[in-house]
């Protein structure tokens, strides 16, 4: 799997290089700044981009809007954007496609390497993938509102993971639950948040943030 | 000190001596006018040209004409420095602080957790142990980074440097427990520490709002007319909020006067409360 890696701090940058060589990833090149990463994103076409939000030359939101603008000229291509905060308003903008194929994680998740790895080949798959902490901030809200609140908090807990975007075998191991238990609890709650059910895994996180965030 | 140094026709000392009392006592009064600004700056938030009007009208009837002249320039000129310095000073500092936390400490910390993990599969010897350390310790440094996000946030939010008023704006209304839109209309970017002043307004605005009014929904617009940043933060609570009372709002207060900038609370009980902020700034 060929990534493109834009990072502008060395340490992270030959850090995630070399943890990504040892779980087989193959890193076609690794950029500083946004310019660099809007052409390699072009050029090389990875089957999945790392992109830290902030970049030179100005440190601003080159990165992001390196990504957006990538995404534009290649419809899907997949990005994994990093940052040491996160904004519903940034993960809004990176989901407005629909088109799948993104993630939004903070940098410390870099820490926990299958995790990272993981929703690398998810978002290289046309998944997507949400920080805990955006999924916390969109569930703050809602949590007491009817729908929401009517959830057992074992479906809430479910709910929580799928909107990560994580699989249901994932989310069974993290609960000690059983596939069908995932599934069934997925069922109830797709029903009490009245949408339509999916078996598609990208669509079903989609539908969930979709919903949390209007 | 100009004149000071200037030693007239016979350059001795003794003219210099002779020169000293009549010029000290200008700059005496310079330096003492200059005192009490600063002070009414650094005690009721800066309305620096207000005080350079009183000055000015203090200077004309205690001072000769001449003097006065004088008087009234090293004071414009000095306070004026003075102001300025310390605003940029400020967000310099703010600015330099908020890039050194993110790279530097959250660097570090980020590069401490992958070599941890890399440290994980060398040790050998008593594994469990070893192993059960280092995941603590790659606990610590993300909690470690959890409060410097907290910290970073409150000294100068990323999403401000990042993207500006704007996008700052409708990120606090995201982020707000309370449902809350935002009507932006801003051109571009404004200068960094008014920028900065608004968001703390907004975000004291919005927390009030949350907190202690129990409003259902609460509205933003923010738009930028006539060489001036006016922000409107209204919502449906309660009302009866007492500006003077809450250390909240007087803090934001004294932010914005840095600037000539001043808030407005209109809050009836039964509500609405509006809170009106204005700053004059070019864009």
């Amino acid at each position: 799997m060929r990534v493109v890696i834009a990072e502008d701090q060395f340490l992270l940058r030959e850090g995630m290089a070399s943890l990504l060589k040892e779980h087989g990833f193959d890193v076609a090149e690794a950029v500083g700044d946004g310019p660099s990463l809007l052409r390699a994103l072009t050029s090389q076409r990875p089957d999945v981009a790392i992109v830290d939000v902030r970049l030179p030359p100005a440190y601003t939101d080159e990165g992001l809007r390196a990504a957006l603008e990538a995404r534009r000229q290649v419809p899907g291509l997949p990005v994994l954007i990093l940052s040491t905060h996160v904004e519903r308003l940034y993960a809004r903008e990176l989901l407005a496609d629909q088109a799948g194929g993104v993630g939004y994680l903070l940098k410390d998740r870099v820490f926990t390497d299958e995790q990272f790895t993981d929703a690398l080949r998810t978002v290289a798959r046309g998944g997507t993938v949400m920080d805990p902490e955006v999924v916390a901030k969109l569930l703050a809200r809602r949590s007491g509102q009817p729908p929401v609140a009517r959830l057992t908090d074992r479906e809430r807990q479910v709910l929580e993971l799928m909107a990560e975007g994580r699989s249901n075998s994932a989310i069974g191991q993290r609960l000690v639950i059983t596939g069908k238990a995932v599934s069934k609890h997925c069922t109830s709650i797709f029903a009490k948040l009245d949408l339509p059910p999916s078996d598609d895994d990208n669509r079903r996180v989609l539908a969930v943030l979709t919903y949390l965030d209007s | 000190m100009v004149a000071i140094m200037r030693p007239g026709h016979h350059g001795s000392m003794e003219s210099v001596l002779n020169v000293r009392p009549r010029q000290f006592g200008a700059l005496g009064w310079a330096a003492l006018f200059l005192a009490v600004m600063c002070l009414c700056f650094v005690c009721w938030g800066a309305r620096p040209w207000t005080w350079i009007a009183v000055s000015a009208a203090a200077a004309v009837t205690l001072l000769t004409p001449a003097v006065a002249a004088d008087l009234l320039a090293v004071a414009l000129l000095g306070f004026a420095s003075y102001a300025f310095a310390l605003i940029g000073r400020n967000e310099t500092l703010l600015r330099r602080i908020e890039r050194d936390l993110h790279d530097g400490a959250q660097a570090r910390l980020i590069a401490l957790g992958i070599s941890l993990r890399a440290t994980e599969g060398l040790i050998r010897t008593n594994p469990d142990a070893a192993v059960a350390l280092v995941a603590e310790s790659r606990e610590n440094s993300a909690r470690a980074l959890t409060e410097l996000r907290a910290l970073v946030r409150g000294i100068h939010p990323p999403v401000l440097a990042e993207r500006g008023l704007g996008d700052a704006i409708r990120a606090l209304a995201l982020d707000c427990p309370v449902p809350a839109t935002a009507e932006v209309d801003l051109p571009g970017r404004l200068p960094a520490p008014v920028e900065a002043a608004a968001y703390f307004a907004v975000a004291e605005a919005l927390a009030n709002a949350a907190k202690h009014a129990e409003a259902r929904s609460v509205h933003i617009r923010a738009t930028h007319a006539a060489g001036a940043l006016r922000i409107e933060v209204s919502d449906d609570g309660a009302g009866g909020a007492d500006p003077s009372r809450g250390t909240g709002l007087r803090g934001v207060e004294r932010r914005l006067g840095t600037f000539d900038g001043v808030l407005a609370v209109s809050s009836p009980p039964g509500g609405p409360t509006i809170v009106v902020i204005e700053v004059p700034c070019g864009s």
